[in-house]
């Protein structure tokens, strides 16, 4: 009795949900545009569409778990095949440890390249305060702010320093001497920078202290785009990035090439098998077939000139006219089991309406 | 219209018109009205194949291949669930190799329920739904060793196809499977002619599980389908009717089906 009456509030809850589910796209839909912008929808629409395709990838999880539970025990209790399985999972280890050291990798670098631009946006939100004092938030004076920036250029600059005179000693590691180069002048012109904005007196900043801010904060931005180039094109040398790009690029996309090109055979048996005449349709096929292969190549012109329009033909009338029909039919087959499948209409539903 | 992105008014009564059918179907039927439906070989070729798999020892294939969740594969797990009770009936080895998480679980649960509407509940064998790839020719050469490997004596390739699907059937025709295709994709199925025993072409892949089951909402369903199909094949004689009488009446070109489906709300001022 229990289990019956949590069933039924589990189908109900389901039949809410996949309602309320459906209803949103329906209205987005069925409401005209003017319509959808008036109450909102339309501002929102990229944010809800984007929270379904979050909640489809967690999905992801169940193929995950699945791979591992079948394979896993196969390899466990060495059942026949189980080193196809152990391939599988250890090339699944080394996918998900290449790409999870790559996105650290990333991460770290983006982390390091936002440090540096931050120092020359600081600088000149810094130099709008002084122009035109905020009236919604309290800021630290004026000295303190600045002696925190020559602070903070002083360590970024440091560790950009650092960080291009390892790329050297690592050969440049695919960064080429000249950006190298530039990143070092641009750290020493930042370092005077940070030299002269030491020397001025912050107390009360006149248009000269702050055309020097200004500055410092060019400066810092060039530096910042100068490094982000020379790490980029570190990244794309480093070892977790090969790594990543033996397995992905050299081994999964040439792999997924591979079957691809089986195509081509396929097609050749396949071909050979449809053109077996033996029938009246099948006859039918091979002519049309011939006609579109000749219609294709330049020989086909050679042999009759119009060749190349009856190909066309083929392809635009009947050849299209089939394929809209399978469409229609499919799309109004779709349309009728989405309107089932949105209103919860089930055999089962309906035999326990009928009871 | 393609990439229609808000109703217009043509579409909207089409739309209504769809749910009134619909609805005059469900009630018919509820009333117990019998609806025809003609016999589909491919759908009748469906039992035979599990029934050879039976004779010969075999483990039966399906797979929904790209399918993601919506109303093809909606279609696609009536005709798995038909397969399964056959299978569980016939104490088959049923491998449903995956592509898609998401419509993973909704077939492991289709197969699962199969198999206990047949009384063989514990027989249901979790590991045979196979999660192979999310990647097209990941799957395509996953699917091509499970057949190889197993020695399928059935398979079914029922949902969406891209250019996998003549290496799927080709992996069946090599291991000599009884194959039964059924695809919404115009561009698949003459691969599929070519190399399945079967084919089942768009919309008669909506109308297999109706035709399996014979329940009376699948049934009356596909009843409604065909009464709109021939809504739309209306559509289609007067639009042939008014394009020949624009050549000497121009005027008519307003009133030609796709310009008053296309109209937008905007037109409806007056």
């Amino acid at each position: 009795m229990v289990t019956t009456q949590s069933t039924d509030t589990r189908t109900k809850l389901i039949r809410i949900f996949t309602f309320l589910g459906g209803i949103y796209f329906f209205l987005y839909f069925v409401l005209p545009e003017s319509a959808v912008t008036a109450i909102g929808m339309k501002a929102h629409h990229e944010q809800i569409s984007n929270g379904f395709i979050v909640i489809g990838a967690m999905a992801l999880g169940l193929g995950l778990y699945n791979i591992v539970r079948a394979h896993g025990a196969r390899v466990v209790f060495q059942r026949s095949g189980w080193f196809n399985s152990l391939a599988l999972l250890v090339g699944l280890l080394a996918m998900i440890g290449a790409t999870s050291a790559q996105w650290i990798e990333n991460l770290r670098n983006t982390k390091d390249i936002l440090s540096v631009q931050v120092l020359g946006e600081f600088a000149m939100r810094i130099v709008e305060d002084a122009k035109n004092p905020p009236t919604d938030r309290v800021v630290p004076p004026f000295a303190e702010r600045v002696s925190a920036l020559v602070r903070y250029g002083e360590d970024r600059v440091s560790l950009i320093e650092s960080h291009t005179n390892v790329s050297v000693a690592a050969g440049t590691n695919g960064a080429s001497s000249v950006l190298v180069s530039e990143v070092r002048d641009r750290i020493a012109a930042t370092r005077a920078k940070i030299g002269e904005l030491k020397t001025i007196s912050w107390a009360q900043p006149g248009d000269e202290a702050l055309s020097r801010l200004t500055q410092f904060s060019q400066d810092a931005a060039k530096l910042a785009s100068s490094y982000s180039i020379v790490k980029r094109s570190h990244d794309a040398h480093s070892t977790p990035q090969k790594v990543y790009d033996f397995l992905f690029d050299g081994l999964f996309n040439q792999l997924g090439s591979a079957m691809f090109a089986l195509l081509g055979v396929y097609i050749a048996a396949a071909a050979y098998r449809a053109f077996r005449v033996r029938t009246i349709e099948s006859g039918l096929m091979m002519i049309a077939a011939v006609i579109v292969m000749l219609g294709q190549i330049s020989f086909g012109k050679e042999i009759y000139e119009h060749m190349p329009s009856i190909r066309q033909w083929l392809l635009e009338v009947p050849n299209s006219a089939a394929f809209r029909a399978i469409r229609l039919g499919a799309g109004v087959a779709g349309l009728m089991l989405a309107i089932r499948m949105w209103l919860s209409i089930e055999s089962k539903s309906f035999s326990s309406g009928r009871k | 219209m393609s990439g229609l992105e808000h109703i217009t008014p043509g579409i909207l009564v089409i739309l209504v018109i769809a749910c009134g059918i619909l609805y005059r179907e469900l009630k018919r039927a509820q009333g117990g009205y019998h609806h025809f439906i003609r016999r589909i070989p491919g759908v009748d070729a469906v039992e035979g194949a599990v029934g050879r798999c039976a004779e010969l020892g075999r483990p039966v294939v399906f797979t929904t291949a790209l399918t993601d969740i919506g109303p093809v594969l909606y279609a696609c797990l009536g005709v798995l669930h038909a397969v399964a009770r056959k299978a569980a009936q016939y104490k088959l080895k049923l491998i449903v190799p995956q592509y898609s998480p998401e419509a993973m679980a909704l077939v492991e649960d289709t197969v699962r329920e199969a198999y206990r509407d047949v009384g063989r509940g514990s027989s249901f064998d979790p590991d045979g739904i196979k999660f192979l790839s999310g990647e097209q020719f990941a799957f395509a050469s996953g699917y091509m060793g499970l057949m190889h490997r197993e020695k399928a004596g059935a398979a079914f390739m029922f949902g969406a196809f891209a250019a996998e699907a003549l290496v799927l059937a080709e992996a069946g025709q090599q291991v000599g499977a009884r194959q039964v295709a059924a695809s919404v994709s115009p561009e698949q199925v003459a691969f599929f002619i070519c190399t399945c025993d079967y084919t089942l072409i768009g919309e008669e892949l909506f109308g297999a599980s109706a035709y399996l089951s014979r329940e009376p909402v699948q049934v009356a369903t596909l009843a409604a389908q065909d009464r709109l199909k021939l809504l739309f094949l209306g559509l289609i004689g007067v639009g042939v009717v008014l394009a020949t009488l624009q050549a000497w009446y121009p005027g008519v070109a307003a009133w030609m089906p796709h310009t008053l489906l296309s109209a937008d709300w905007s037109s409806l001022a007056w």
